[in-house]
């Protein structure tokens, strides 16, 4: 896995055996928004280098929670998040921006800038990082072919349709060759058609050795793909064998028809 | 720090919220431009209070039967002391025609006697002479036989001082205020601008930017909109300087003696560069909480 920028922040040291441990390890995870009533209770997830992982539950089960806990939208209050051996949950706050930079996210609502062009939208990622200008062109145009918007960089992205612009989005998540893609409903605004493209997208960019960590609550879409399944079920993740097939039962088959 | 992407980005920001900033512009240069007729105001109150602020003068009237040979000794004396420049005897008959000359009631005061208006020494005193100095040297001349009175005019001058002080007062309370109306116009129109990319610093801030990178084209807007205005406020008082320094300066000089000064290089040099902090320190500030996520 390609990783070219400083993991946290300057002068910090990387550890030489973050390599061998799994790229993400949540332990005793729990999030209260109110007293007494956790949103996530004592969440235990392993995920491997190279995984692609599914996250399911109903509305409001803390999917998008368990995420913003690893992008660091918001601090865990009780337990560890280790991400490539580091614990994230104890960064200081001028640390996050570093962690950010090698992670990419992607939202339902998209996140793109309506006035901005593709390319301006993607290369905002690669500015922050202060790459020269030539070498961003150049990652710009690469991401914008992987995700099948080769030669459109000059267009405004409030012309494009909403599969199109959720495209910008991952070309904007990928273009830093981040370690980990944390994809918060990326699929919740788009029809069945869009929503398996943009599937196949991550699951192609999975393929090249990003790990990705879909969450969703569409269960025709997990229904289509054989990947690894975490259930977020009452503040507690449930984890399932691979595939639907092999799917331990216990309420989960409800959730996913 | 990458000041190059800060620019562009300021640059673009400008582009896209023209028209926010125009009107912004336009109201901060009203506020700078009555904080710099507050500071012109304060320039030549200080320049009035220089010329006026303090007694050169001293008025020795002489007594009725003051003999000829005492007045001469007494302007001799006089005339020998360093910190006098000039000694002038005007009699009574002098007194009575200035007195007439100057009056806009000339006839019926025409039949007054030549002896209603004492003969006087009129002394003049060098520049910067300490007040302690004057009053000490009235207090001698009172001492002599062919003095009735003196008059040192310090209680004229006590008023004028504290109403000098008084005008400076308001002066730099009206600087004060309008400071503070520009650091309030540049955080409001900065908000605004944040309110409507708010989305542009989310993505930011998700793919990894830092606080200052966030913030550093949005200070450079601010800065931009200050300084600007604070031209531009400059522009408009030195047209309207130009155009009515000749009315002015006629209506001074012969109401005070002074002539109409413009804001010194220094002033309107900090007037540019505290326009320009103004407004960075106005973004800094509203951005603050729009900065989390």
């Amino acid at each position: 896995m390609v990783r070219p920028f400083p993991f946290f922040r300057a002068g910090v040291r990387a550890d030489p055996d973050a390599a061998q441990r799994p790229i993400l390890e949540l332990s005793g995870v729990s999030k209260y928004f109110q007293r007494d009533l956790p949103t996530l209770r004592g969440v235990d997830i392993t995920v491997q280098r190279g995984e692609f992982v599914f996250v399911t539950g109903a509305s409001g089960a803390g999917k998008s929670t368990l995420l913003s806990l690893i992008y660091r939208k918001h601090t865990v209050d009780e337990g560890h998040i280790f991400f490539c051996g580091k614990d994230i949950a104890r960064l200081t706050s001028r640390s996050i921006p570093f962690l950010r930079r090698n992670l990419g996210v992607v939202f339902q609502d998209f996140k793109v800038i309506n006035h901005w062009t593709v390319f301006e939208n993607v290369a905002v990622a690669l500015e922050i990082l202060a790459m020269p200008r030539r070498l961003v062109r150049a990652r710009v145009a690469e991401a914008l072919e992987r995700v099948g918007l080769a030669g459109r960089g000059g267009e405004t992205t409030e012309n494009l349709s909403g599969g199109e612009q959720q495209r910008v989005a991952v070309a904007r998540a990928i273009v830093t060759e981040p370690a980990l893609i944390l994809a918060d409903e990326p699929t919740g605004n788009l029809d069945s058609h869009l929503a398996i493209d943009i599937l196949t997208l991550f699951e192609e960019i999975n393929e090249t050795g990003t790990t990705v960590l879909f969450a969703t609550h569409d269960h025709s879409l997990i229904a289509k793909r054989d990947h690894r399944l975490i259930s977020i079920e009452d503040g507690r993740a449930v984890e399932a064998r691979r595939g639907l097939s092999s799917w331990p039962g216990s309420g989960l088959h409800a959730l996913v028809g | 720090m990458d000041w190059k992407s800060a620019f562009a980005r300021a640059r673009r920001g400008l582009r896209e919220e023209r028209r926010l900033y125009l009107v912004a512009v336009s109201s901060l240069s009203v506020a700078f431009l009555c904080l710099a007729v507050a500071l012109l105001f304060m320039q030549n109150l200080g320049e009035f209070g220089q010329r006026w602020g303090q007694s050169n003068h001293l008025s020795v009237y002489l007594a009725d039967d003051a003999a000829a040979n005492d007045v001469a000794q007494l302007r001799v004396v006089l005339e020998g002391l360093t910190e006098v420049e000039h000694v002038e005897r005007v009699s009574s008959e002098q007194a009575r025609s200035e007195f007439m000359a100057q009056s806009t009631m000339h006839d019926d005061l025409s039949s007054l006697p030549a002896d209603v208006f004492p003969a006087s020494l009129e002394i003049e005193l060098a520049n910067g002479t300490p007040v302690q100095r004057l009053e000490g040297l009235a207090q001698r001349l009172g001492s002599f036989r062919a003095v009735a009175e003196v008059e040192t005019y310090s209680s004229f001058f006590e008023r004028l001082d504290s109403l000098l002080r008084a005008g400076r007062g308001l002066a730099m309370g009206l600087a004060l205020l309008v400071s503070l109306c520009v650091l309030a116009v540049v955080g409001n129109t900065i908000r605004l601008a944040v309110a409507r990319r708010t989305r542009e610093i989310e993505v930011m801030k998700l793919c990894g930017a830092t606080d200052a990178f966030v913030r550093r084209p949005f200070v450079l807007e601010g800065a931009f909109q200050g300084s600007m205005s604070a031209f531009l406020a400059l522009a408009l008082l030195t047209l309207a300087f130009l155009l009515l320094r000749d009315r002015a300066d006629g209506m001074l000089t012969a109401l005070t003696g002074t002539r109409l000064l413009f804001l010194s290089p220094l002033a309107m040099v900090g007037l540019l560069v505290g326009g320009a902090l103004a407004g960075a320190i106005g973004s800094a500030l509203s951005l603050r909480r729009y900065l989390v996520v």
